[in-house]
C-alpha cells in the first residue's frame, strides 16, 4: 500500500508564539479517508493549509505521492491536490457550472478554453454531486447546501488523488451533512480518492472516516483507526468536556454532557436499543 | 449539462461586436456633417479617394481629423473598459476604476509640473503634458504598489489604503501648484485634465495604437486566471494559479494600457467603472468573455460620447468627460434596474 501523504517531525506556529504543531508525523494510504478532529485553537486548519501548500513548514517535510510539497509548482501541486474550503458566496455572479470548470484551470492552454476532457470531468462531476440541474444558476441563488455541492463537484472536476476538506458541514443541517458525507464517501468507494477532512463533528468522522487524527490543544496528537482513537476518555481528555458514548449496532456514538444535562450524573434514559458503554 | 464558452463562440461573438463598432465610428466620422468647426459634404468625400492633396478639403477633414479623433476615442474607451475589467477582477472590488491606484493624482501632477516648468520639446508626438503625464502616471502607480507590497501580507487592502493615501498626498502637492500657477496657465492644466478626445497625428496614434492592443491582448490571455483571482487568494492558489505573478502582470498591464489613454486624453471618468459593470450585468463575469466586449462597448461608448461632445453645443466643444459622467450615470441605472430584478428572480 501506497503512503499517499507522509507528514514527518513537522512543526509550525504563528508569530509570536511559535509552536501550534509540533513533531507530527503521520502517513495516509492512497485511498482513505482521514478526519482531522480536535479543538478550537489545536490548528487543524493550519495542517491542512501546511498540507496543501498554502503554508510552509518551520520544520519537517511534507510529501504528497513522493515528492515535498515546495517542489511542486502551484499548478502541479493542484493537480495532486484539490481544496474545498466553507462555502462562500463568491463577489461576482459565477455560474455553478462556470465555478466547476475553473477546477480544470491548471489543465487549460494559454487563452484558458476548455478542451473535450475539460467538458467532460466538469459534467462527471456534477452529475456524480447532483448539481447539473442548477448549472446555469448563479452561484448565489443557491442555498449553503447546494452550493458546498458545488465546490464538491468543483474538487471531483480537479481529477485530483487527493482531497482535502475544511469543515466541509459545518452551517449545515442534519440532512445536508450526511448528503456531503455519503458523496465524500462515494468518492473515495468508487473512484479511489484519497480524503482529509478538518471536522468538529466527531460523530460523522466514527461514521464515515477510516482513521482519525485528533489533534490536542496541548500539542499531544493521536491517529490511528477511527474505532480505536474514540473513546470516551481521549474525547473528555482531548475536548475537556464529559460524553456520553453509546453504540448503535455497529456504530458508535458521542454525546457532549453539558452543566444542565439532565442525567444527574448518570444517564436519564436508556431506550432499549442503545446501550451505555 | 453545462455549457461552454467556446474560442469558435466568443470569435462569433466579439467579429459581430467589431463590425457594429466599425459601424458606429463610420456614423460618428461621417453622420455630423453639418455641426461642429467644419461641414463636409459626403459626395465630396466619396469622391475624395484617388485626388490630389489640396484639391479635396471635405475629404481631408475626414481623413486627417475626424478619423484620427473617432479612432483615438475608441482606443482610449478600450483602454479604460479593460483596465476597469482587470483591476476589479485583482482588487476583487466591484467599486474599482482605472484611476483607484493613483493615476489620476499621478497624472495630474505630471501635467502641472509640465505647464508650470514650460517645457517645450515633443516626444515622437507627444505633447510635454502627455509625456509627463504618461510618467507620473506609471510612477505613482510603482509608488502604490511598492508601498501596497512592503507594508505587509494582505496586499488587496494595503493597496487599496496606498492608493487613497497617495492619491491624497498628491492631491495636495497639485492644490500647491496651481495656487502658485498663474490664471493661464491653471486654465490649460484644468482644461487637460478635464479630458479631451483632441485631434492626434497618425504617427502617434499608431504608437498608442500598438501599445494599447498589445495590453489587451496580454490581459486577454490572463482572463482564465483572472476568473479564479476573483474567487481570493487562497482559493486562486489551489486552483492552480500563481497568484502573485498573476497579479503583478495584470496590474502592469492595465496600469499601462491606462498611462496611455490618460496621455492621449486626460481624465476620462466613468467608461472604466460602468462599462465592465454593464457589460457583466448582460453577459455575466466570464472574464475570457468580459474583456473583449468591454473593450468593444468602451470603444463605442467613448466614440458616441466625443461626437455628442463635439456637436451638442454647435460650435462650442465640450470636454468628453462631462458627457460621460452625465450620460453614464443614468444609463448605467437603467442597466442596473433591468437586470437586477433578473438576478433577484433567480434568488
Amino acid at each position: 500500500m501506497n503512503a499517499i501523504i507522509e507528514v514527518e517531525n513537522l512543526n509550525f506556529g504563528y508569530p509570536p508564539q511559535n509552536t501550534i504543531l509540533q513533531g507530527i508525523s503521520f502517513e495516509v494510504i492512497q485511498g482513505r479517508f482521514l478526519a482531522i478532529a480536535g479543538p478550537n485553537g489545536a490548528g487543524k486548519t493550519t495542517l491542512l493549509n501546511l498540507l496543501c501548500g498554502l503554508l510552509r513548514p518551520k520544520a519537517g517535510c511534507i510529501r504528497i505521492d513522493g515528492a515535498p510539497v515546495e517542489s511542486y509548482s502551484v499548478k502541479k501541486l493542484a493537480q495532486k491536490v484539490a481544496v474545498v474550503r466553507q462555502e462562500f458566496v463568491p463577489v461576482f455572479d459565477f455560474t455553478v457550472a462556470q465555478m466547476v470548470s475553473m477546477a480544470r484551470t491548471p489543465y487549460l492552454g494559454t487563452f484558458g478554453f476548455e478542451d473535450k476532457t475539460d467538458k467532460q470531468m466538469v459534467n462527471e462531476a456534477l452529475e456524480a454531486t447532483d448539481t447539473s440541474q442548477f448549472a446555469l444558476r448563479a452561484l448565489g441563488s443557491l442555498s449553503g447546501g447546494e452550493r458546498q455541492r458545488v465546490f464538491i463537484a468543483r474538487a471531483l472536476a480537479a481529477n485530483s488523488p487527493v482531497l482535502l476538506l475544511d469543515e466541509p458541514t459545518s452551517f449545515l443541517d442534519l440532512k445536508h451533512q450526511v448528503g456531503i458525507y455519503d458523496l465524500l464517501k462515494t468518492a473515495q468507494l468508487e473512484k479511489g480518492k484519497t480524503i482529509v477532512a478538518v471536522t468538529h463533528d466527531i460523530n460523522l468522522a466514527a461514521q464515515y472516516c477510516d482513521e482519525i487524527l485528533l489533534l490536542g490543544a496541548d500539542g499531544n496528537y493521536h491517529i490511528g483507526e477511527t474505532k480505536d482513537v474514540l473513546s470516551r476518555e481521549q474525547i473528555e481528555k482531548v475536548f475537556g468536556v464529559r460524553t456520553f458514548v453509546g453504540s448503535l449496532g455497529q456504530e458508535k456514538f458521542f454525546i457532549p454532557l453539558g452543566k444542565f444535562a439532565k442525567d444527574s450524573g448518570q444517564i436519564a434514559s436508556k431506550p432499549h436499543n442503545i446501550q451505555h458503554e | 449539462m453545462a455549457e461552454f464558452l467556446t474560442a469558435k463562440e466568443l470569435a462569433i461573438k466579439v467579429s459581430i461586436c467589431l463590425v457594429l463598432l466599425a459601424v458606429v465610428m463610420s456614423l460618428c466620422a461621417l453622420f455630423p456633417r453639418s455641426v461642429g468647426t467644419q461641414k463636409i459634404s459626403w459626395t465630396k468625400v466619396f469622391a475624395g479617394p484617388g485626388q490630389k492633396p489640396g484639391e479635396n478639403i471635405d475629404y481631408e477633414i475626414l481623413i486627417g481629423v475626424r478619423l484620427p479623433r473617432v479612432i483615438l476615442a475608441a482606443l482610449v474607451g478600450a483602454a479604460l473598459a479593460c483596465s476597469g475589467v482587470a483591476l476589479q477582477a485583482i482588487l476583487r472590488n466591484p467599486l474599482a476604476d482605472p484611476y483607484i491606484l493613483g493615476i489620476s493624482s499621478g497624472a495630474g501632477l505630471g501635467v502641472i509640473i509640465a505647464v508650470l516648468s514650460g517645457v517645450t520639446w515633443n516626444f515622437w508626438g507627444g505633447s510635454p503634458m502627455a509625456v509627463f503625464a504618461f510618467a507620473g502616471s506609471l510612477a505613482t502607480v510603482w509608488l502604490v504598489w511598492y508601498i501596497g507590497c512592503f507594508t505587509g501580507k494582505s496586499q488587496i487592502t494595503n493597496l487599496l489604503l496606498a492608493g487613497v493615501v497617495v492619491n491624497a498626498f498628491f492631491s495636495a502637492v497639485i492644490m500647491f501648484l496651481t495656487s502658485v500657477a498663474n490664471s493661464q496657465q491653471l486654465r490649460t492644466t484644468i482644461y487637460w485634465l478635464m479630458g479631451n478626445i483632441t485631434e492626434k497625428d497618425w504617427g502617434a496614434l499608431l504608437i498608442s495604437a500598438g501599445c494599447i492592443l498589445a495590453g489587451i491582448i496580454a490581459l486577454f490571455a490572463l482572463c482564465h486566471r483572472l476568473n479564479v483571482l476573483a474567487l481570493g487568494q487562497e482559493e486562486a492558489k489551489g486552483l492552480g494559479v500563481n497568484v502573485a505573478r498573476t497579479r503583478i502582470v495584470a496590474f502592469a498591464c492595465a496600469a499601462f494600457v491606462t498611462a496611455i489613454a490618460v496621455s492621449l486624453s486626460g481624465l476620462i471618468g466613468f467608461v472604466g467603472l460602468i462599462i465592465p459593470h454593464g457589460v457583466r450585468l448582460v453577459f455575466g463575469p466570464d472574464h475570457r468573455q468580459l474583456l473583449p466586449l468591454s473593450a468593444i462597448t468602451g470603444s463605442a461608448f467613448l466614440v458616441i460620447a466625443d461626437t455628442l461632445a463635439r456637436t451638442v453645443f454647435g460650435q462650442e466643444q465640450l470636454p468628453v468627460g462631462i458627457i460621460t459622467a452625465i450620460a453614464g450615470g443614468p444609463f448605467f441605472l437603467i442597466l442596473l434596474a433591468k437586470y437586477s430584478r433578473k438576478v433577484s428572480w433567480l434568488k
